[in-house]
Formats: structure tokens, sequence, C-alpha cells
């Protein structure tokens, strides 16, 4: 391991948060350097450029095909870019910067006080299917109705967008109170279900994915755990995942919160770019509670 | 307070779109919503609509009266949809076009007023003085910018610029 990957891994959970405030602080100073006159870096995370750099949300791509039924070269091109990231490193976009994330994790740690009774108890994960049937009806509205939903829905543009427009005009919109309505849901009934299930712009993010995509390794081996109670790693896990189970993607956005708590425990949990050479089986864990029994 | 709300549902027309816009129905498919528009006008003319728009929440609109298009060109240039063609010439912007009510403008009822044709971007083309008196548009060239509503010194302006982007067209 070298010393920046030891560094990383001993501070993940800090420079997670530093990278979210930081986000909050850039997506509020853009519209106030353009207020003053620099135009060097514009627009919101619906699209963004920086100097002659152009970056498109490629939800937003997709949508756009849909619509108008043709392509736009330039357009196309932006798109390309978050997807390369998310080729390479999963979807660290929604955990390490998306602001939505950022709120749904502080509603979160209220639920928890609130009502940790919607906390899940069966160390499983959902199926990847209901995963694409959810955002596969989203683009088939878009394609249907003809209705630029993503656009609509997609949180971090409208978080940032009403930031833009309440720095550069002082006015907000009502569209605003939908980012407060999921909030609530996800408060008092549905956990975290707006970035696990439902955000497009994650699930057009989590489309492209080869075996090399930085993903959670779990060594058995090494967990110190007997299977009798939630162990540290699902406790943390911002989307109520069991990361010992190789079936937590497309849903993992790899922010690491997992591996940050398994530092302590065993290091069992580790990122990793190489394919996994063979799959954890399926009944690990209730391998390992039979044992005990 | 109640005759003042009627007047301003009267008077309501539909806002511009930014220079180089596209066909309304196109618009709304292509537009993201992205706010470089607002973010790169140095004059604080284009403002996003909000819930109030229903679908078009959120797309780019200029109030000429509040503040018109000054041409600059700057939005065309930042649009990463396409949704505002590239222009660079401000001639071939077509916002809308103005129309003059005669009944109301000034010159045409004696007092000596040149504050639109003046101010005309596109000067001495788009907006001409009949008779070195009275202010007549010339459809072909007005580009909309809605500069002349802007300065026109009426309370209720006597040039208005209708825009090119109708609920249905």
């Amino acid at each position: 391991m070298t010393a920046f990957e030891k560094f990383i891994y001993e501070h993940l959970h800090t420079l997670r948060r530093i990278v979210q405030f930081g986000t909050i602080v850039f997506v509020v100073l853009v519209p106030i350097f353009n207020k003053w006159g620099y135009n060097q870096v514009i627009g919101t995370f619906y699209s963004i450029s920086i100097g002659h750099l152009e970056i498109v949300d490629p939800a937003l791509v997709v949508q756009s095909i849909l619509l108008t039924r043709e392509i736009h070269f330039p357009l196309l091109l932006a798109g390309f870019i978050p997807l390369l990231l998310a080729l390479f490193l999963g979807k660290v976009f929604c955990s390490w910067v998306c602001p939505f994330n950022l709120l749904a994790e502080w509603g979160d740690r209220i639920r928890k006080r609130i009502r940790p009774s919607l906390a899940k108890e069966d160390h499983l994960n959902p199926r990847a299917h209901h995963y694409w049937l959810i955002y596969g009806s989203i683009l088939s509205v878009v394609a249907i109705f003809g209705l630029p939903l993503i656009t609509l829905i997609s949180l971090p543009g409208l978080i940032t967008g009403q930031i833009a427009d309440l720095l550069f005009f002082g006015t907000l919109g009502f569209e605003i109170l939908f980012v407060f309505l999921i909030l609530i849901l996800e408060v008092f009934f549905a956990p975290r279900f707006w970035c696990k299930y439902a955000c497009p712009v994650g699930a057009t993010l989590a489309l492209l994915r080869t075996k090399k995509t930085l993903k959670i390794k779990f060594e058995p081996g090494k967990c110190i755990y007997a299977q009798t109670k939630r162990l540290p790693c699902q406790v943390v896990c911002p989307l109520q995942l069991n990361p010992m189970r190789i079936d937590i993607y497309p849903y993992c956005y790899n922010c690491g919160e997992c591996v940050d708590a398994c530092r302590k425990e065993g290091q069992a949990l580790n990122f990793t770019l190489q394919p996994l050479e063979r799959f954890i089986p399926m009944d690990f864990v209730e391998g390992k509670k039979r044992m005990i029994d | 307070m109640l005759l003042k709300w009627l007047q301003k549902i009267a008077q309501w027309r539909y806002p511009l779109r930014p220079p180089g816009a596209v066909p309304e129905q196109e618009f709304e498919d292509k537009c993201i919503r992205c706010r470089k528009c607002e973010e790169v006008c140095p004059y604080g003319s284009i403002k996003m609509g909000h819930a109030e728009w229903g679908l078009k929440m959120g797309t780019p609109f200029i109030y000429p009266r509040d503040i018109p298009c000054y041409l600059c060109m700057k939005c065309p240039q930042v649009c990463p949809t396409g949704a505002l063609e590239p222009l660079t010439d401000k001639r071939q912007v077509k916002m809308g076009v103005a129309k003059i009510d005669q009944t109301t403008c000034l010159p045409y009822s004696g007092i000596i007023c040149r504050a639109c044709y003046e101010r005309c971007p596109i000067y001495r083309e788009a907006i001409i003085l009949k008779d070195e008196l009275y202010p007549v548009v010339v459809p072909e060239k007005c580009v909309g910018c809605g500069i002349c509503e802007n300065v026109c010194p009426n309370e209720s302006p006597s040039i208005i610029v209708y825009s090119a982007h109708q609920l249905g067209g």
C-alpha cells in the first residue's frame, strides 16, 4: 500500500466531508463570481463549464436524445466526462459531491434518532433489477409523454439551480419544496429511498460498469465478527446495504463509510480496482451464523 | 388593489426568450435549465421561470420592461444543448417584433419624442422616422431586444415587443 493510499484510507470520512462542504462552497461561489463579471466557471450541476471544458449531466444527455430524437454532438461529448469518471470510480459523484446526498445524510441522522425502527434487519441487499426498472420507467415517461422529467426531478441540479437564482435575483421557486418533501418522506417513512432507488442522475452514472471499476472488496477471513447482530459496516452504510455481500452494485455509491468503519475492526473491507477473483458466496452471512450455532 | 391586479393580468404578455432561441416546443425539449445563460448575462436581463411556469420551470425569460436584452451575444455561446443557437451577429436575432400603439405614442399626438428611435441597437434600420417625426417599426429588421419598450417614457409603454415564442407556437 502506497503512502498516498494509506493517507486516503486513514482519512476517508474526513476527506469526503471536506469534498462535500467544498462542493457547497463552490456552488455558492460560482453565481457570486459570475455576478461580479468573472465568467470562467459557469453553470450548475445540470451543466457546468470550467474554462473551455464543458460538462453536462449524462442523465440530461439521455433525456435530450429521447426528447428531441436527434443527437447534438457537443452535448454528447460533454456528457462523457462524468461517465468516464463513473466508469473508473463508480457513482462517486453521488456520495462525494451531490449536495442532496449531504442533506439526506443529515436527515438520516435525525431519522436514526426519532425513528430507529425503520432500520433494515435482514442483512440482504435489494435486487439490481428493481433499480433498473425504476430508471427504465422514468426514461419511458420521458420518451412517451415528452416530459423533461429528469430535469424536473434532478435534485443536485434543482438545489444548485435554486442557489444560483437566489444569489442572482434573490428569488426562490416553489420547486425547492420538492427537496423538503423528499427529505420528510425519507426521515419518516422510507430511509434514503431517493438516492438508493429513484434518482435518475445516479442511475445513469451506474450504467457503465466493468470488472475494473472501483468496488468494495470483502475478505471473509479477516472479519472478526460472528454474524449475530448488525455489524459496524452495515450500521454505518448510508444506504442500508450489506457491504459483505458482492451484490451491492448498482446501489452502492462508493462513499467508503463501511471501509472506514472496518479500519478499526479487522480491515476486511477495502476498495479495489482489480476484478474480484472469486465471488464471495452469497450465503456467507448465513454460513457464519451456522458455524456459531 | 384588485384593479391593479386586473390591470396586471390584462397587460400580461408572453415574455421574450434569450437571443438565438429555437422555436418554443423545441426549446422546452432542449433546454436543460442549467442557468448558464442567466449567470453569463452581464445585465441581469435573463431571469429563470419558477414553479408557476409548470413544465417550463427553470427556463430563461427576458422581461424587457424590467431589463431588456442588450444583444451582447454572450448567452448563445455558452448554451450547451443548442436550445440557443450560437449566433454571433445581433442582426440575425429574432426574439420578437416591436409594435407601436399610435393612440398613445407621444409623437403621434404632437409631442416630440425619439426615445425608442435613438436607443434602437439596429439604429435607423429597425425603427425609422417617418417625416422626421413619427417612429415606425420595420418588422423585417426588428430583432425584438426590447430596448425600445424599456425606454418608452409612457407609464404603460406605447411600443411593445411581442415575443416570437408564444404559448402555442
